[in-house]
């Protein structure tokens, strides 16, 4: 053996020609091997993937003449964009591969901006100097970004764009999330424009909680808040039973009564037992209120509470004062001021209160509260942070309560502690702390969401979005979110319509809810007589939809009041005032608006003219239109009707003037039968 | 008769092309030998005759040359390297990520100056353990032995200068450590710390210093440098070996026995 090693040394470096010559050979081979290295790169050999698989379809050659071969690049100087990506995602364009599944080949979906306006890293992440697969997707280096799941792509939008979009729902209902479970009132976001979120949970003041609900239903409340309401936005702060039992108690002791806020009354409720539950119905409580019902569905709407087992919860007297006049007890209060008379207040209380659940309160047994505990609770309060969310008398609401998260999509990994077995990604990190927030440790104060995974993917896509780059693009590429206004109409009208909180689903000007209709231009749109009549006996104007409005019992002189306020002040400029409408005379216009409704433009595939015959259940029925929406607001809605309600799917037909006068001319005509029976009373 | 190789070569030494760029004719005598090293502005820095043994790999492992090696692939690759680099803090990073990324064998480049710069500090040093334990510094050697220290320190500096350019993390934080270090010299630390930075952190200055040094000063002050060592080994009488020292210096007894007697 060692001779035959001996021998080989020999004959490769026995002498120093032989030497000289190996020792060249083997440098030459390494050397070689860096053009080779070259030559068998992953983008090459995926743009011959590509050749090899459009030689043999239809297309072949506009999709060989669309190929450019070598490294491609989106280069974006202004917003540092060098992206290569599609040097192996050669098809990216080819609107033609749709069948091809197999990536990298396969055609970008149709997006609303164009593939090269902004490159592919804006929106998936990754790397895009890089020419590797594995340098691309998931850098091996911590502070680059890997690629974004697709789950969280809508984050990217989100960069850019700082108001909903239709086409990002996910994002849209992670940043509802973030202010509607009050996230924002213990974490500041603050956005690139400078201003922050807002929250929109309205927790209610606890500092006349005495008057409102028992000691006990509070401890229950305390332990866990979706036993009690499964649609509760009070998340579960996982309190031992003593601490239940102290905070209970100091909010108890707390609490200051207020002047007005209980009632006794002296009228007895209806007799008939189904009145209280008709009268729920009649007032649309469940507009606002949900109810689960006995299947376990949350049935009605999520602006109020749910009632589900509020007779558990309020006591009788404040329930009474609550139902005649909800603004004494919570003058902020989203409820309307329902005009009830005290026999239908002590009917729907009474219903209210049947509503309740022994199992709620059975094992809830306290003892007087000691001072001790009364102490304790109130440093738990502020341990808590209790009132970063809810007003407490004597306690200040914190400051900064939580960490930030105005930049939490560009927190760099390095910083992050991540839990055992969890991939060290920032969207999982952010999705696990959303998900199981004690988990990381159990001194932490960040209480438990009943958040369902979809709702915390949205939430973590919100806030991946939060991040440096949407900090720093530059002004021109921001779009900013329609600024909420603090709208507040004037006078005896602008008190009336806060008394009866309109703005819970009306929006005007920029301010209110999204449940109902616009507001801002009804002056211009809607008659007077039809306006007075909806206020006393409310209807749905659309088949397709239930009705939402509730019948307030607003007098005469309300009901007029604001009527007036209406058409005076939400008047669209555009529209023409001195619009002089077809007369009745105008026969041969609406005979020609009905041919242009039936033929030309077919509106009854959306709309109702003959009760008989038409199916039209998109649009709101137009049986009565000419006695509910003036002449001037129908012809100009239908020369341009996104131009009066951006984002209506009435499609814009671009009619003649002469098509829109007729149309006009058929549509008043249509009066319907109701408006005489009104006359009549 | 077949001519050998060396009858072409002698052929090709003759043409009047070759007389005309060298100044040194044929000729295999000791005179001439001679003459083709002394006339050749290079090759003049050397000594004009070296004893054969000296040229055994025993007798210096090859240590000098082998870093004068290294020195010359670190030129070679520094400069394609330099056309594809701009020393400035937003595109630095990303030039060095684009020659592995898009410049075709620009990974190799940069990974054959990366190793060669590894393997030149290691064989400095190598080379100057040799030197020592051989005893090669001695008289008449002292000053070449101090200029080895010089091209010591630049081979370090050009080490330390090379590692800011690709501006990662890696090289932010050992600068800013090193520079730190710097600043542990007692009254001017600071203001040396300061110097070497162009500022009190590391920064666009600093990058921009430092790719000075490393591309242009350093280099340029390591060949003056190298130059005088190899001038010094002839005129210190050729490279050093045990046997050609005079009697005088080999019989004389090191300090420690000097002062035992």
């Amino acid at each position: 053996m060692k001779h035959w090693a001996t021998s080989l040394w020999q004959k490769l470096f026995g002498d120093s020609v032989r030497a000289f010559g190996v020792v060249s050979i083997v440098f030459l081979f390494s050397i070689a091997i860096a053009p080779a290295k070259n030559h068998f790169s992953e983008w090459r050999h995926y743009q011959h993937g590509y050749l090899k698989m459009i030689r043999n379809r239809s297309d072949a050659n506009t999709l060989q003449r669309h190929f450019d071969g070598g490294i491609q690049q989106i280069w974006l100087p202004e917003i540092g964009v060098v992206d290569r990506c599609t040097s192996c995602h050669v098809g990216m364009k080819e609107g033609t591969l749709r069948d091809v599944s197999s990536q990298p080949y396969r055609p970008h979906p149709v997006i609303p901006h164009k593939l090269d306006q902004f490159g592919c890293t804006m929106c998936h992440r990754g790397q895009g100097a890089a020419t590797t697969v594995a340098e691309a997707h998931n850098s091996t280096l911590a502070w680059e970004q890997p690629i974004l799941p697709a789950k969280y792509i809508e984050s990217s939008c989100g960069e850019c764009h700082r108001g909903s979009l239709p086409g990002t729902p996910v994002l849209n209902q992670g940043r509802k999330l973030l202010s509607r479970y009050g996230c924002v009132n213990c974490h500041l976001v603050r956005l690139p424009d400078g201003t922050t979120i807002k929250a929109t949970d309205a927790p209610p003041s606890l500092s006349h909680i005495a008057d409102k609900t028992p000691r006990e239903w509070i401890y229950a409340w305390l332990k866990d808040p979706q036993a009690y309401a499964a649609t509760s936005s009070m998340p579960n702060f996982q309190l031992s039973d003593a601490d239940a039992r102290d905070i209970s108690a100091f909010l108890i002791a707390n609490s200051t009564p207020l002047a007005g806020d209980t009632a006794t009354l002296s009228a007895k409720p209806s007799s008939d037992p189904a009145a209280g539950a008709s009268l729920y119905g009649e007032s649309f409580c469940a507009s606002c209120h949900a109810v689960t019902n006995a299947a376990g569905n949350v049935v009605g709407g999520d602006v109020g509470p749910e009632l589900t087992r509020v007779g558990s919860k309020v006591k009788p007297e404040w329930l009474h004062a609550w139902l005649q006049n909800p603004r004494r007890y919570d003058p902020g209060t989203g409820m309307p001021h329902y005009r009830f008379n005290d026999r239908e207040v002590a009917t729907l209380s009474t219903f209210l209160l049947g509503k309740t659940d022994s199992d709620l309160l059975s094992n809830v047994h306290l003892d007087p509260a000691t001072p001790e505990q009364i102490a304790h609770g109130k440093r738990l309060v502020s341990d808590y942070g209790c009132a970063s969310c809810h007003e407490i008398a004597g306690i200040k609401k914190p400051e900064n309560f939580a960490p930030e998260l105005s930049r939490i999509g560009s927190k760099s990994i390095t910083q992050l502690i991540f839990l055992p077995g969890m991939s060290h990604t920032l969207p999982d990190y952010i999705a696990g702390k959303i998900k199981q927030p004690r988990a990381f440790s159990p001194a932490l104060r960040m209480p438990q969401y009943s958040f369902t995974t979809s709702q915390i993917d949205a939430v973590t896509t919100a806030l991946l979005a939060l991040n440096d780059r949407s900090t720093s693009l530059p002004p021109s590429l921001t779009v900013p979110a329609a600024a909420e206004s603090n709208y507040q109409p004037a006078g005896k009208a602008g008190k009336l319509m806060a008394d009866l909180a309109c703005f819970s689903c009306h929006r005007i000007n920029g301010r209110g809810g999204d449940m109902a209709p616009d507001l801002t231009w009804e002056g211009s749109s809607v008659q007077r007589e039809w306006l007075v009549q909806f206020f006393k006996n409310p209807g749905t104007l659309r088949p397709a939809l239930i009705r939402r409005m509730p019948r307030f019992n607003v007098s005469d002189s309300e009901a007029n009041e604001l009527a007036d306020y209406i058409l005076t002040v939400y008047q669209n400029p555009i529209i023409d005032r001195d619009f002089v409408p077809p007369g009745d005379d105008s026969q041969g216009e609406i005979e020609l608006g009905r041919q242009l409704f039936y033929g030309k433009y077919s509106c009854q595939g959306c709309h109702i003219v003959e009760t008989k015959t038409d199916k039209g259940y998109i649009g709101p029925t137009l049986t009565h239109v000419g006695s509910r929406l003036t002449a001037a607001w129908l012809y100009q809605w239908m020369k341009n009707p996104q131009a009066l309600r951006p984002g209506t799917i009435e499609p814009n037909r671009a009619m003649s003037d002469e098509d829109a006068r007729a149309l006009t001319a058929f549509l008043v005509s249509q009066k319907g039968v109701a408006p005489k029976e009104v006359e009549k009373k | 008769m077949a001519k050998t190789a060396d009858q072409y070569f002698d052929d090709l030494r003759e043409t009047r092309v070759w007389r005309s760029i060298f100044r040194s004719g044929t000729g295999a005598s000791t005179l001439k030998r001679a003459l083709a090293i002394q006339q050749n502005v290079f090759l003049h820095l050397f000594s004009t005759k070296v004893r054969t043994r000296m040229l055994s790999f025993s007798a210096t492992w090859y240590l000098g040359t082998l870093t004068l090696g290294t020195f010359f692939i670190l030129v070679a690759t520094g400069i394609p390297l330099m056309l594809y680099y701009h020393p400035s803090v937003p595109q630095a990073y990303y030039d060095t990520k684009d020659l592995q990324f898009v410049v075709s064998s620009g990974l190799f480049l940069r990974n054959l100056h990366r190793w060669s710069a590894h393997a030149m500090v290691f064989l400095v040093f190598a080379h100057m353990f040799k030197v020592f334990y051989r005893g090669a510094y001695r008289t008449p050697r002292e000053f070449n032995w101090v200029i080895g220290v010089i091209l010591l320190l630049i081979t370090l500096l050009l080490s330390y200068t090379g590692y800011l350019l690709p501006w990662d993390q890696l090289a932010y934080w050992a600068i800013t450590v090193g520079s730190n270090i710097a600043s542990a010299v007692p009254l001017i630390g600071n203001k040396i710390h300061f110097l070497l930075l162009g500022g009190n952190s590391v920064n666009a200055n600093a990058l921009l210093r430092f790719y000075v040094l490393h591309c242009m000063i350093l280099p340029l002050t390591a060949i003056f440098f190298v130059a005088i060592h190899f001038w010094r080994i002839r005129k210190d009488g050729g490279l050093y070996a045990q046997s050609s020292e005079p009697a005088v210096l080999r019989s004389r007894p090191v300090a420690s026995e000097k002062e035992a007697q």
